[in-house]
């Protein structure tokens, strides 16, 4: 059965290889570094992270989920076949699809096995580190489909936001990300996921100790009153997709009120999609970046 | 026509199977039939071992508790693999979890839930008859302890990451894989054989202890035999498609309303037919009509878990 | 007696300390002239102390009615299918009105978790007489249907992990002033049990025995069923799933003081709160200032408690 499959795409494989001689290119991924054959043609994508960045490269995809999530990825995405869902790739379409590339990630990432039999698959995942991260997939991107003009122009424009974000930051006191669900809460500190608040903006953490879990912790509301921070980022959890959801509610109570980040009105909610939906990709981070800069700067 | 059922219940439920079997093979076969009919058939086999699987072991775990209303996955194995799934997840992160090695990852889970189960039941070992019930509340009460455990740690989890250990924590029929179905997969049809050749010994068990010692049947024996063969077919069937609550319970259900429940030799073959027909039709109804394959295991407790209900207020369950 | 007199004094001492104990470092001695150990005592401290000892003791009250009803040591309230329908209603409010209030959300789901008890009281009205041991089983189904819905429409809207924070996960961490009245409610159902006892130990005889005693069984057993959801659901939308209490407090007492109700129930209500308090305590200690949900402290030592429990005497 497996030697049939394998035999399947080394055929496809070959079929494919005839014209393009183009140069195999050696890309960066969430698991090390992979050879593409030549330019991918047609790409069927499984994460939205990476279809937001490929978007953003001026790259659409010719296979996505059958939902976004995300409002502003655009008519084009949207147009696309549909190929499954988030959680898992219709093998049949895919293979109708014939695709020369297939990207994963993120919760798609448990896929890899059983596409690989169609097409190279790349794990394009983004960890905790999500600047970094971010940009390496961006730059991998653009060597991969032959747009590295576009992708360096890219992270220059995500390196200035950066540093504009960061200016803006300085000299602001120190920060506490937050993530409610319904009536409880986590704070998440540097080493996190929502990390790179304070290493990329440079906002020192409210409370030492947080820093190095790459997890979160559960806390209670004296213990925001305890941390006293400047700024309060909250990421909602319960938030239904594009919509505000109730973390302002959550936080409306006597000991929220006392710190002195509700005293300067520095309680910032961002948007929770671009965040954990579309985490690291370009243009959700330029977005966040956006929301960050807009309240630190007023 | 219910005649004709009641007569040859097995012949037809063998017939139903193999026409969905086809039909889910050979239905709309695109041009990509060298990949696609590989595939499907990976599908196919997969869903025929893990029903069968479930099936069996369900059978067998209602034989040994004497009771018709109990199912394995009560027993805190679901539990067990979702925080097998969770913790892993959580040490080494969603890239880490997903490049181990699929054959170490399957070995390691079948592993640890084998030799949770021989724990469990080797509380048994030489106590009387009546810790049959004791060692279920044991499972029960581990399998709160392993929920409680995981869900602290989902708790803090970062969303991200949490996707991750939803989307293996979620029975799903159609992601089963090739290789691990040729392990996996023999070990559970040498254990489904051997159930079978039990067959005239179990209805001998389910007589109960006393009348089934006093016809001279090793009753120790065999029940540590077969508390081995559920521990190993649970474990191969979940770690094959993820966790599923009431799926046995179900169709062993339908299975004594079909053929009753006095011959090991027919009520078995009929679960395990009926597993593979409500797996096959359901996932042919999914995969072509609607266009939802990961769904099925969601629908097939909820309406499972409606039709079970509807037997037990019918009286029709025991 | 005695033993209730000794739980009292144990409680003394455990809420002092759960007074004391926070992630906020003030005086609590202070709270005449200090206005911010004042506020942290009015909004953090006292509610949080109250609503664990509230929990604590409906639960337990809870548990052993549930028991005497099913005449089964080894149900307890969660298994009856309260918290998935509570989870259900999270969901609806959720999708449907995002930015609804919290305690909008909180009446929301508390009235689908009574809604699917009165679902599960129907069915079992019509299971077979003498059936008695389907009656949790009944629950266990109606659970994992109403699980598997809620599985999936929160797997389609990314909100799994939101509801089982919730809703799953056993904690006092969101307690302040304002989040946790409707334990009240809970409380003085456990109260109104109490008024009931006698009758609840009648119905533990067995339905026949107690119809032959005069007891109009069926409308006892629909209070103690409403006591139970009631309980449930409210402790649920309020702090979440908290295991094992509502089965290892009816347990020890019963063994240490048997089952006349009208003098253990104090002693089970006690015990209840002083359990779940000793563990809110612990799970506000060990990883001092953050918080270790009082679900998951209670899912160790409680399967330990019952453990022991279970290998130490026969099987029943």
């Amino acid at each position: 059965m497996l030697r049939l499959a394998r035999l399947a795409a080394v055929a496809s494989a070959i079929a494919f290889a005839v014209p393009a001689v183009a140069a195999a290119v050696e890309i960066e991924t969430a698991k090390g570094p992979v050879t593409l054959a030549g330019t991918p043609e047609k790409v069927a994508v499984f994460d939205i992270a990476a279809i937001d960045t490929l978007l953003a490269l001026g790259i659409v995809p010719a296979g996505v989920p059958d939902k976004l999530y995300v409002p502003y990825l655009g008519e084009d995405a949207a147009k696309a076949p549909k190929v499954g869902t988030l959680f898992e790739p219709n093998l049949e379409a895919v293979a109708g699809l014939a695709p020369d590339l297939i990207v994963i990630g993120g919760r798609s990432s448990t896929q890899g096995d059983a596409l690989a039999p169609i097409a190279p698959v790349i794990d394009m995942t983004i960890g905790s580190d999500v600047v970094a991260e971010a940009k390496a997939r961006l730059t991998a991107y653009g060597k991969a489909f032959g747009r590295e003009a576009r992708a360096a122009e890219l992270t220059a424009a995500l390196d200035a936001e950066l540093t504009a974000v960061a200016r803006a930051a300085e000299g602001q006191g120190t920060a506490l990300v937050l993530l409610t669900n319904g009536t409880k809460l986590s704070a998440y500190g540097a080493g996190s996921r929502f990390g790179w608040i304070h290493s990329a903006l440079g906002l020192p953490q409210a409370r030492e100790g947080l820093k190095t879990d790459t997890h979160g912790d559960a806390i209670s509301f004296e213990f925001i009153a305890e941390t006293n921070p400047d700024w309060i980022f909250v990421i909602d959890r319960g938030a239904a997709i594009g919509e505000a959801g109730s973390a302002a509610a959550t936080l409306d109570n006597p000991l929220v009120k006392g710190t002195r980040a509700a005293k300067a009105e520095q309680i910032v909610y961002l948007s929770p999609a671009p965040i954990y939906i579309a985490g690291g990709g370009y243009t959700s981070l330029m977005g966040t970046l956006a929301e960050l800069k807009a309240a630190l700067a007023k | 026509m219910m005649a004709v059922v009641r007569a040859h219940p097995l012949a037809l439920l063998a017939l139903c199977l193999l026409g969905l079997g086809a039909a889910y093979l050979f239905a709309g076969l695109g041009p990509n039939a060298g990949f696609i009919l590989p595939l499907r058939a990976t599908r196919l086999g997969g869903m025929l071992v893990v029903g069968a699987s479930i099936a069996v072991a369900t059978v067998l775990f209602q034989t040994v508790a004497q009771n018709r209303i109990l199912t394995p996955s009560i027993m805190g194995f679901d539990a067990l693999y979702v925080l097998m799934q969770t913790a892993l997840v959580a040490v080494i992160g969603a890239v880490g979890f997903t490049s181990l090695p699929k054959a170490l990852k399957f070995g390691l889970e079948v592993g640890v839930m084998i030799t949770a189960a021989v724990l469990l039941f080797g509380t048994l070992l030489g106590r009387g008859p009546r810790d049959v019930a004791r060692m279920i509340l044991t499972g029960v009460i581990l399998g709160v302890l392993f929920r409680s455990l995981s869900g602290f740690v989902a708790r803090v989890m970062d969303p991200n990451a949490y996707s991750v250990v939803q989307s293996v924590t979620f029975a799903s029929f159609t992601r089963i894989d090739a290789t691990l179905l040729l392990i996996g997969g023999s070990a559970a049809l040498a254990a489904i054989a051997l159930a079978f050749a039990l067959s005239r010994r179990l209805d001998v068990m389910a007589l109960g202890r006393p009348v089934a010692v006093s016809l001279g049947l090793g009753y120790e024996r065999l029940m540590l035999l077969v508390l081995a063969l559920v521990a190993l077919l649970v474990s191969v069937s979940t770690a094959l498609v993820g966790p599923v609550a009431f799926f046995g319970l179900i169709v062993v259900g339908l299975a004594h309303a079909l053929v009753g429940a006095d011959r090991h030799a027919r009520l078995l073959p009929a679960a395990a037919l009926i597993a593979g027909i409500v797996l096959v039709g359901g996932q042919l109804i999914f995969e072509r009509l609607i266009g939802q394959q990961s769904t099925l295991s969601v629908v097939v407790e909820c309406v499972g878990g409606l039709v079970f209900l509807w037997l037990l207020l019918k009286g029709r369950v025991r | 007696m005695r033993l209730a007199a000794l739980l009292t004094l144990a409680l003394i001492p455990l809420s002092a300390l759960s007074l004391m104990l926070g992630a906020a470092s003030v005086d609590v001695a202070a709270i005449g002239h200090d206005p911010q150990a004042a506020l942290i005592f009015w909004v953090s401290r006292l509610p949080r102390t109250l609503a664990v000892l509230l929990t604590g003791a409906a639960l337990a009250v809870a548990g052993v009615i549930l028991q005497q009803i099913v005449r089964n040591r080894f149900v307890e309230p969660g298994t009856t299918g309260t918290g998935e329908g509570a989870a259900l209603g999270l969901l609806a409010i959720t999708l449907l009105a995002p930015g609804a209030p919290i305690i909008v959300k909180m009446l929301v789901a508390s009235a689908a978790a009574l809604a699917t008890t009165f679902l599960f009281l129907r069915l079992i009205r019509r299971l077979p007489p003498r059936e008695v041991l389907l009656v949790p089983l009944v629950g266990l189904i109606l659970a994992g249907v109403l699980q598997a819905a809620v599985t999936f429409i929160g797997w389609q809207t990314d909100l799994l992990q939101y509801i089982g924070t919730w809703l799953m996960s056993g904690e006092f961490s969101g307690v302040i002033a304002g989040r946790y009245e409707l334990l009240w409610i809970a409380g003085a159902a456990a109260a109104l049990a109490y008024v009931y006892a006698d009758r609840f130990v009648l119905l533990g005889l067995g339905r026949d025995a107690a119809t032959n005693l005069g007891l109009d069984t069926e409308r006892v057993l629909h209070l103690g069923l409403a006591v139970v959801s009631i309980v449930t659901a409210l402790v649920v939308v309020t702090v979440g799933m908290i295991p094992f209490v509502g089965l290892v407090v009816p347990n020890l007492v019963s063994r240490l003081m048997g089952d006349n109700l009208r003098q253990s129930l104090p002693v089970v209500a006690a015990g209840g709160a002083a359990l779940v308090l000793a563990c809110d305590i612990l799970g506000r200690a060990v990883r001092y200032p953050y918080e270790v949900p009082v679900g998951t402290v209670l899912g160790v030592l409680g399967s330990a408690l019952f453990l022991w429990l279970l290998y130490r005497q026969p099987a029943r």
